[in-house]
């Protein structure tokens, strides 16, 4: 689930840098990977359709064809499935290029999902989702930013890395899982059962989170990094009704009740919080912030208590979700047939809980929101509270000189993603990760993952497989 | 679809005085002869199992032929109409024509249906398709709706034409194959078929008008002469959806609940027309004193009391006849559970007033939610208004007279607007006004069994609706 970028209008800011040049990707290595990321974009790797083992299958076959070792490439099958998503047979693909010779360090972990939410060709514009068009300076399809972007720039940046002749000094493992927008089954496999494959990483970079984003008049808006994420939750509301025929209506009606209960947690807002992360990310935004959204920044730095100055906050386009918990429904299902009053009415609750918050805690607030014990509330899931990852300075420094060479002026912020991902399970593993992924989009206009007419600007597919030369090389070569 | 009698708890009424006596118990008139005749032809009727997909509706109608055909009716006259009901369900209808040699008046139809609805013998007591007479009832599904009419109708012709009786109108018999499900063979009756099923007027068959409290009380006889319109809508909200970690100020969601949530509350003009200004006054009158009697006593009084036409609305023995009603019945939304949804949509259906038209239904459903909202007819049931069929004072007063004749002066005839819809809705809507009828009778609500569970007649009921059809056809062709 990729990070959308939360830094609407920060301002061009100069960054004296020292950078070096960026390398250059050969016309070989461009087509190369337009190859690449059309060939799975129009693989609609949805819960429920099978596809993604053929795509695990084609990724692990470009990492064959540039000469790693098969011994070190695996296409590992899973099932995934919960009573929300439906089930799947699924795969990760795992790929370990070892260090040459001893290596200095335990390996780094390179993680990324094959998996995409579901699109569908008649809520979409003018394109079919699993069909990727390039227009206007962009490739449209499901998963161009969410996120088979990153899946190619890991995949295209080792194999151009490998060709050039680039040895390692500690290992590199990749990680792709298949079915991070639903269960998340892969990445907890990965921080448990399948951690000798990948060798106990010391830390993850994962390509579902960071990037950047530019205003529409061009102006940079800023590149982040993640070290934290919201803990992702699902709650479900039933309303249960004896029904009848619908030319007789009850007084009580299953979705009437369901719909009140919605009007309630649409007026409703959790409480106000912050923590390293965020006090970092909004310290950073207010100093480019003269506005009122500066000022309520500032005055809620200086009194986390100042509720009206979060709620300004939380209510601008930029900062969405980063001031609390939110909650949202999702989905709706009710009744089973046009002539008769609904038995049964049910609406899927999709919470983004701040970070070190119990997902019980908000059960028991969201009946207290409800207020009606017709409507009752159930989880969806077992997820545990996500925790944050502390900065290194490696990471960081190696990450701002990339976004640095590639987007001069651009500055780089540390930040809560309000998505999950698959670092979850690492992070409460003792693996921290960083989202520390190179693309990037135009702010507001191109936020779009999950949504219709999903797209990703050219120039950025291609930024992005330098990019992670450029940490890969960092991180991995000194 | 039988109509079910509202008068459930109707309160004192007024023959109170008058020791009832069990109607059960009380011989059948009908000879003993004829007796033996119509339970053989009941017998072989219900133990055909015509419910839809079975391919078992022809062999009902040829056992109704075959009793018109043994009773002098030429073969000419009788008409196997072959058609698809559901789609894949090939059924029949049966058109027979009883000529009158000299006839003075336009001919009379009598309407019926011979499918019944799905019924599973481990849900029954005994099984559904085997015959069974016991504790002075006849048990089997259709034995209520409405084999029972349709055996009635056929052998009290059958006996008059052997007693050499000679109407003065053709009798037109009607019997659909789909009632039930699809509502075809009534269609095809009203419209392509109408040279074989024109009438002045029709009597339908389909669900008895009598019924007795459980102390034996007689409740009435409510004609249904009038029945709302069934038509359903679809409310839609379209939204661009994202990324459902960052919640967007507006949501399909919560936009489709706050439509429903005026749904809820909204109530539409209250109406009333000749055949429920005729029922709610004998309701009056069997209401007495009692609050709901005060209610309908002003309102009648004065139509534009919209306290009094809301309060009865309100009580559960009168929901649906004051006015249109709209009612949420199912409801579908979103597309992951992570992500915002793109769109939701609400069914909700409607049970139109008479005369009334669709259109004009929808644009104040429009009108209520807003232009956020789409409202649109669903395309696969276009509902047709049908009129109030006219008090007709020669069917009044035979019905009347039948009636009392087997249950006493106390069973008042009335008319009834349906909130459902049956076969003479078609014909409603096409020009031939429709009564429902039939002279079979139950204890309310014990016997209140179609479409459900170890569905019944009583035995005398079978009989006496032999007779009852025989005082018809010689009060209205004689």
């Amino acid at each position: 689930m990729r990070k959308l970028i939360a830094t609407a209008s920060l301002l061009a800011i100069a960054s004296a840098t020292n950078a070096a040049a960026p390398p250059q990707l050969t016309a070989a290595q461009h087509e190369a990977t337009h190859a690449m990321f059309e060939h799975i974009v129009d693989i609609p790797t949805v819960i429920g359709r099978h596809r993604v083992p053929e795509e695990a299958q084609y990724v692990a076959d470009q990492f064959k064809a540039a000469g790693f070792p098969e011994a070190d490439i695996h296409v590992v099958a899973y099932h995934t499935g919960s009573a929300t998503t439906g089930d799947d047979d699924t795969a990760a693909v795992i790929v370990r290029w070892r260090a040459a010779g001893t290596p200095k360090a335990k390996p780094i972990l390179l993680m990324g999902h094959m998996d995409v939410v579901e699109a569908k060709a008649e809520d979409w514009s003018a394109t079919d989702p699993f069909k990727m068009v390039e227009k206007d300076g962009y490739y449209y399809g499901r998963g161009t930013i969410d996120m088979k972007d990153g899946i190619v720039a890991i995949t295209q940046a080792m194999i151009n890395l490998k060709q050039s002749g680039f040895k390692p000094k500690r290992d590199i493992v990749v990680l792709f899982t298949g079915d991070e927008e639903t269960n998340g089954i892969g990445a907890k496999n990965g921080a448990t059962q399948w951690l000798d494959l990948l060798g106990h990483p010391e830390f993850g970079l994962n390509a579902d989170g960071g990037g950047g984003s530019v205003n529409t008049d061009g102006s940079p808006a800023g590149f982040t990094m993640q070290t934290a994420e919201k803990t992702f939750a699902g709650y479900t509301l039933t309303v249960r009704n004896r029904g009848g025929h619908s030319s007789k209506p009850r007084k009580d009606n299953a979705i009437y009740s369901l719909a009140h209960a919605l009007d309630k947690i649409e007026a409703y807002r959790f409480t106000p919080m912050m923590n390293e992360t965020t006090r970092a990310y909004f310290d950073g935004r207010q100093k480019l912030e003269k506005n009122p959204l500066g000022d309520a920044m500032r005055r809620w730095l200086t009194n986390p208590n100042d509720g009206e100055a979060a709620d300004f906050i939380e209510a601008s386009e930029s900062e969405v979700g980063l001031t609390r918990t939110r909650c949202v429904p999702t989905r709706l299902f009710a009744g089973h047939a046009d002539n008769a009053l609904p038995q049964l009415a049910t609406a899927m609750i999709n919470c983004r809980i701040f970070p070190g918050v119990d997902p019980n805690a908000v059960k028991a607030e969201l009946e207290r929101i409800v207020a009606d014990p017709t409507v009752v509330v159930t989880r969806n899931d077992d997820y545990v509270a996500s925790l944050a990852s502390p900065l290194r300075p490696d990471v960081t420094a190696a990450y701002t000189r990339a976004v640095q060479a590639l987007h001069p002026g651009q500055p780089v912020f540390p930040e809560m993603s309000t998505g999950a991902s698959d670092a979850r399970p690492f992070r409460v593993a003792g693996i921290p990760v960083y989202g520390t992924n190179g693309g990037w989009t135009v702010t507001p206009i191109d936020n779009r993952a999950h949504g219709k007419d999903e797209r990703l600007p050219v120039k950025s597919l291609y930024d992005n497989v330098v990019h992670w030369e450029m940490m890969l090389r960092d991180l991995a070569g000194k | 679809m039988k109509r079910v009698l509202a008068l459930v708890l109707a309160t004192a009424l007024s023959s109170a005085a008058s020791a009832a006596v069990d109607p059960r118990t009380v011989p059948t008139k009908l000879d003993p002869a004829w007796q033996a005749k119509t339970r053989a032809v009941f017998k072989q009727a219900i133990e055909i199992p015509s419910v839809h997909h079975r391919g078992q509706t022809q062999r009902v109608a040829e056992l109704l032929a075959s009793q018109f055909r043994a009773a002098g009716i030429p073969d000419a006259d009788i008409h196997f109409m072959p058609y698809e009901g559901l789609p894949g369900d090939k059924t029949t209808a049966l058109i027979v024509r009883w000529r009158s040699a000299h006839p003075t008046k336009k001919p009379m139809l009598i309407l019926g249906h011979m499918d019944v609805v799905e019924a599973k013998r481990e849900d029954w007591k005994f099984d559904p398709f085997v015959f069974r007479e016991q504790d002075g009832y006849f048990y089997g599904r259709g034995t209520s709706d409405m084999k029972n009419g349709d055996v009635a109708t056929t052998m009290a012709a059958v006996k008059l034409m052997s007693e050499g009786f000679k109407p003065d109108r053709d009798i037109i018999f009607f019997y659909s194959g789909d009632e039930e499900t699809n509502g075809q063979g009534a269609t095809l009756g009203s419209t392509k078929w109408r040279n074989l099923t024109d009438a002045e007027f029709g009597l339908n068959a389909d669900g008895g008008c009598v019924s007795y409290d459980r102390n034996f009380r007689p409740l009435g006889c409510g004609i249904s002469m009038a029945e709302k319109t069934f038509q359903t809508y679809f409310f839609t909200t379209h939204n661009p959806g994202g990324h459902s970690s960052r919640p967007r100020p507006d949501n399909a969601i919560y936009d489709l609940a706050d439509a429903l949530e005026k749904l809820r509350t909204y109530r539409f003009q209250p109406m009333q027309n000749d055949v429920s200004r005729a029922y709610f006054e004998e309701r009056s009158r069997q209401e007495g004193n009692s609050q709901l009697g005060q209610q309908i006593r002003a309102w009648l009084a004065n139509p534009n009391d919209g306290a009094a036409a809301d309060a009865i609305e309100a009580n559960p023995l009168e929901v649906g006849l004051t006015r249109t009603r709209c009612v949420a019945t199912m409801l579908s939304g979103g597309h992951a559970d992570n992500a915002l949804p793109q769109s939701a949509t609400a069914t909700v259906n409607c049970r139109i007033f008479p005369g009334v038209q669709p259109v004009a239904v929808q644009a104040e459903l429009q009108k209520l939610v807003g232009p956020n909202v789409e409202v649109k007819a669903d395309p696969n049931y276009v509902g047709q208004p049908t009129p109030a069929s006219p008090l007709r004072p020669d069917v009044l007063k035979a019905v009347t007279s039948a009636i009392q004749k087997f249950h006493g002066p106390d069973m008042h005839v009335f008319p009834m607007m349906s909130t459902g819809a049956s076969d003479g809705s078609f014909f409603r809507a096409q020009g031939i006004p429709v009564y429902d009828i039939d002279g079979s009778w139950g204890i309310s609500p014990d016997d209140e069994r179609a479409h459900g569970l170890d569905e019944r007649t009583p035995v005398r009921s079978m009989y006496d609706d032999v007779l009852y059809w025989e005082m018809i056809y010689k009060s209205l062709a004689g």
